[in-house]
């Protein structure tokens, strides 16, 4: 039989699907992306549903949009607490020791990520316009995150924050000091992030450069490096220097529009 | 109203410029062609967003618009094709797109209007992209030999080099006293921005949090807007303050000290655009001096 492959996250679909099953992305619609490659994260219709494990989740809302998840008996999601929306009574909640204590403070990463755990519904929602993207992750990928900007993860999904190398990268980077990590290692998971604004994804070659502010950078395959470098411009008053966040291919960048200006006040 | 595209003659209802209207969008500007002029009772249009991966050509290069909540407007610059910005809005470019610093004169001034100092010069050939930090929409205005628009400040995002821009104070001021404070404010800023092509049609590109609207006013007319809320006029529509004291019925609703609107009075020829979203001045006191003004007590 005929099935259709989603363009987002390369998923099987039965042909009468209008939706992906995996990552919610319409297959009815052509995948947009600009002259220079970059490909807008498929934009979920409201109430669009895609199902991981035993569960369910449903996008609802377009401008700050709420991810609502149905948790199976035995499945759970673990997220940064701020992020909750609401829940039902019945959900039972666990906390996971994430480790680095001191580290995390530093680096002002929440010390604990909040899990919870089937049966039950949970939704989660960010403070700002922007959209969810939804990244299927399989056995042996490993995605970086801007620390703070993943919305939930599904239990296969293991989680750890790696520092971002070399001084200038922190200081001028404007990502932080710490990025999370997810790596499934047996079975597929699910990670849910929100983006501010619009987010928009590049798959960049073996060597291939792009240049990009570092305030609008959401997440990057582990395989492609970070660099920052400095521009041979001044800015502002106090004759800053300008820096971007250089991405080194093989592999996957996704961006957000709408960003904080990091550094060069 | 509509503006169906005509065999062959075109002209955008938006940047005014004819076309052939055939590719579903203006090449000049972005706006859709192919939907009805979107008229208020009242006059005002709504500008339609430019559509997702609409193309518009200046020059030798294109500038793509994509995206919804905060657009980004991706340019594919020719070799002889320039654009400037500031440097807050710069989202991705090429390693081999050229950026450059522009000098910029009256440093003190801008640096006390907290207008940037320094513009960023980004020569093609390559792709470099820009967008703003406020769900709203891209405008485009493409600008004929020695047309000019003014702006408000904090609003343009990009320009192509053929455009100059220099900037003047808006002329539009109050004072306010509560006790011994006395206080100033400008409601559209102390500059506003004013862009000019030079030497043949130019592209401007401004970013409007919220929704956009634009009319055109006849000779003499005149409305009353939001000051925060104005993003662009032609140089032919004149400004001042407009000040309204609701009639009170106790003493402390009196005119002194009651709640006041505070307006601003667009009188033409020209057009104007305005942004749904917009803040409340915040008024202290009672208004001691200001620009040239007009005052309603109701």
């Amino acid at each position: 039989m005929d099935r259709i492959e989603c363009q987002w996250c390369k998923a099987q679909n039965e042909p009468a699907r209008t939706s992906c099953t995996t990552c919610g992305a319409p297959l009815d619609k052509k995948n947009l992306v600009s002259d220079s490659g970059w490909s807008e994260a498929p934009r979920l219709r409201d109430m669009t549903e895609f199902r991981f494990s035993n569960s369910t989740c449903q996008i609802e809302g377009e401008i700050v949009p709420v991810a609502e998840i149905a948790l199976a008996h035995g499945d759970s999601v673990f997220f940064e607490h701020h992020v909750l929306l609401w829940k039902e009574p019945g959900v039972p909640m666990s906390a996971m020791n994430t480790g680095g204590g001191m580290k995390r403070t530093i680096g002002g990463m929440p010390h604990v990520i909040s899990i919870a755990h089937g049966p039950g519904r949970i939704a989660f929602s960010r403070d700002a316009t922007g959209e969810v993207v939804v990244l299927p992750l399989h056995p042996s990928m490993e995605l970086d995150v801007r620390e703070h900007a993943f919305l939930a993860g599904t239990h296969s999904l293991n989680y750890s924050f790696i520092r971002i190398k070399g001084l200038a990268n922190v200081l001028h980077g404007g990502s932080g000091m710490y990025m999370d990590r997810f790596v499934t290692h047996n079975e597929p998971g699910l990670l849910l992030l929100h983006g501010y604004g619009n987010v928009f994804q590049k798959t960049l070659q073996p060597g291939e450069k792009i240049l990009v502010e570092p305030g609008g950078f959401l997440y990057k395959d582990s395989t492609v490096t970070m660099n920052t470098v400095q521009q041979n411009v001044k800015t502002g008053l106090m004759r800053h220097g300008m820096y971007l966040a250089e991405m080194n291919g093989p592999g996957r960048v996704g961006i957000q529009s709408m960003y904080v200006h990091h550094g060069s006040e | 109203m509509s503006m169906p595209p005509g065999a062959g003659s075109y002209t955008c209802p938006y940047c005014r410029i004819p076309s052939d209207g055939g590719g579903g969008t203006c090449p000049r500007c972005g706006a859709p062609v192919d939907i009805r002029l979107r008229a208020t009772k009242s006059g005002w249009a709504e500008q339609p967003p430019i559509r997702d991966m609409a193309r518009i050509h200046f020059n030798r290069s294109t500038c793509q618009i994509s995206g919804a909540y905060v657009p980004v407007a991706e340019m594919n610059l020719h070799p002889e094709d320039w654009v400037y910005f500031s440097h807050h809005v710069l989202l991705h470019t090429d390693p081999n797109t050229r950026l450059e610093a522009l000098q910029m004169g009256g440093g003190w001034n801008r640096v006390l209007a907290g207008m940037p100092m320094v513009m960023m010069k980004a020569q093609g050939p390559g792709h470099i992209a820009f967008s703003a930090d406020h769900p709203g929409e891209t405008l485009a205005i493409p600008l004929q030999h020695n047309q000019a628009v003014d702006v408000v400040e904090h609003r343009f995002l990009v320009a192509t080099g053929n455009v100059t821009y220099r900037w003047e104070r808006s002329g539009i001021w109050f004072t306010t006293q509560n006790g011994d404070e006395q206080e100033w404010h400008y409601p559209l800023g102390q500059m506003m921005d004013r862009f000019t092509a030079q030497g043949g049609p130019g592209l401007l590109l401004l970013h409007g949090p919220g929704n956009t609207f634009i009319r055109d006013l006849a000779q003499g007319e005149r409305i009353l807007v939001q000051p925060s809320g104005l993003i662009w006029k032609d140089p032919t529509v004149r400004m001042h303050l407009h000040i309204e004291y609701p009639r009170g019925q106790y003493w402390f609703s009196s005119a002194r000290w009651q709640a006041k609107s505070l307006w601003l009075t667009l009188t033409g020829p020209g057009r104007v655009a305005v942004q749904s979203v917009f803040e409340r001045p915040e008024m202290v006191g009672s208004i001691v001096q200001s620009s040239g003004a007009t005052t309603q007590y109701w």
